[in-house]
């Protein structure tokens, strides 16, 4: 008897197929889904958040807004939040607030080099940004631009959208666990959010320049603004990737600023109104 | 170096995945290549799923013989797997990393039947333990374990 084990089949048990094709499309079929889904639940649930009564946001605001900004004690402070509210007040006299929208100043002692808004139109700007702010046409684009997130709504929008795009990641993240692409996915998912809230810049920038407009009829100091940014950011700003930003690029900025300025046929630059005193204050010592 | 230390996640994340790719594909191909070698050359040790040996007139001597490999994923094949667990459907990496352990296993059985002097194994198993590490997500590693009875006739010293 002769017996004999022949060698294996070898398209049998396994497949010989590329493996990056297999990657291909699973990595596209799923993280592009998970984006589409990701985008549609956030469209929808930031379109519902503004379209709530401003007075919810007002009650959730109440509760939180206490905690997120400390009030400024010491007289100084006092002073410049003062005339903050005060160039606030003028700059939303030529803005279309919603009913019942006051907006709120609050001043920071720290040296960050930003400002944000927050439920409640409650604005926060700190030190580190004022300090390097040249004129009152720049700090108007700054306050502008943050009551423009007021105005639209979108402190409330991210909020909804935020919880939103959570729920989809954090049920994701439960069938997934530790896995290597549980933190691919969820990553995809913060990628768009990101959208959004660079959607939401570009937004409040053109409904800021419309106000500086109004206000002085010239929209110089807008584009200064992003030049105090980008020369701050030191570098790291040429090499950002954009897809990944919560913000556009400051030199993307500038060029829309320009273009806007051009097509509405509002002069680049005019007459500047040098900084109020009390906040000239905030400028360093030297 | 700022763009590095920005995206260093995003960055880690795309050299595992390259890594994983690469020097798992050099590998895999290398093991494939070594494997069909060493089936040709242990060619004549025979291996039969039966219980019964095909001769059975002669009296035989036998011996347990086994063979046994541990392997892992690599990165790559991991991530891939951890997509396909949402969507369901051939799972390819891991087909060719299996096929691959337990032919291994096969030949190391027959390379202990062969050192002992056994060119026939009947009643051959393929056992297999999944290695889970201690954390949750760890690299899935497998022990595959192939075992059998290997025969030969007895020479009678008369």
């Amino acid at each position: 008897m002769q017996f004999e084990n022949r060698a294996p089949d070898e398209h049998v048990n396994y497949s010989i197929e590329h493996p990056l094709k297999e990657f291909a499309w699973l990595a596209g079929g799923v993280f592009g889904g998970l984006l589409l889904i990701t985008l549609l639940a956030g469209f929808f649930a930031g379109e519902l958040a503004a379209r709530l009564p401003y007075r919810y946001e007002q009650s959730l605001a109440a509760d939180t807004a206490s905690l997120l900004v400390d009030r400024a004690t010491d007289p100084r402070g006092i002073a410049i939040e003062q005339e903050l509210n005060r160039l606030a007040a003028r700059i939303a006299a030529h803005m279309p607030l919603p009913e019942g929208m006051q907006v709120t100043l609050h001043y920071q002692d720290t040296p960050e080099l930003n400002a944000f808004a927050t439920l409640g139109a409650h604005l926060v700007i700190y030190q580190g940004l004022l300090a390097r702010l040249p004129d009152e046409n720049t700090l108007a684009m700054v306050l502008a631009h943050e009551m423009a997130h007021a105005q639209l709504r979108h402190p409330a929008r991210s909020l909804g959208r935020g919880v939103a795009v959570g729920i989809i990641l954090s049920a994701l993240n439960s069938g997934m666990g530790r896995s290597a692409a549980g933190g691919a996915l969820s990553t995809t998912g913060g990628i768009s959010l990101l959208k959004f809230s660079r959607d939401q810049e570009r937004d409040a920038d053109a409904a800021a320049l419309a106000t500086i407009a109004a206000l002085y009829q010239h929209v110089g100091g807008a584009q200064d603004l992003f030049r105090v940014l980008a020369s701050a950011g030191a570098g790291s700003e040429q090499l950002r990737v954009s897809m990944l930003s919560t913000h556009p690029l400051s030199q993307e900025r500038i060029d829309a600023i320009a273009t806007l300025a051009r097509t509405r046929g509002w002069p680049e630059d005019g007459t500047r109104t040098p900084l109020p005193v009390a906040l000239r204050g905030a400028q360093p010592a030297n | 170096m700022d763009f590095i230390l920005d995206y260093f996640e995003l960055a880690l994340f795309l050299f595992l995945l390259a890594l994983g790719f690469f020097a798992g594909r050099f590998l895999e191909r290398r093991h494939y290549r070594s494997i069909r070698q060493r089936e040709k050359k242990l060619a004549k040790v025979l291996t039969f799923a039966t219980r019964f040996p095909p001769n059975l007139v002669e009296p035989q001597d036998c011996r347990l013989v086994s063979g046994c490999v541990v392997i892992s994923s690599d990165y790559f094949k991991q991530f891939v797997g951890s997509l396909r667990n949402l969507v369901g459907g051939r799972f390819r990496g891991y087909e060719t990393l299996l096929d691959r352990a337990r032919r291994e296993a096969i030949l190391r059985m027959k390379e202990d039947a062969r050192r002992a002097g056994y060119y026939l194994i009947v009643n051959v198993k393929i056992e297999n333990t999944s290695i889970v590490g201690g954390r949750q997500g760890a690299m899935p590693s497998f022990e595959l374990f192939a075992y059998g009875t290997a025969l030969k006739p007895i020479k009678h010293a008369v």
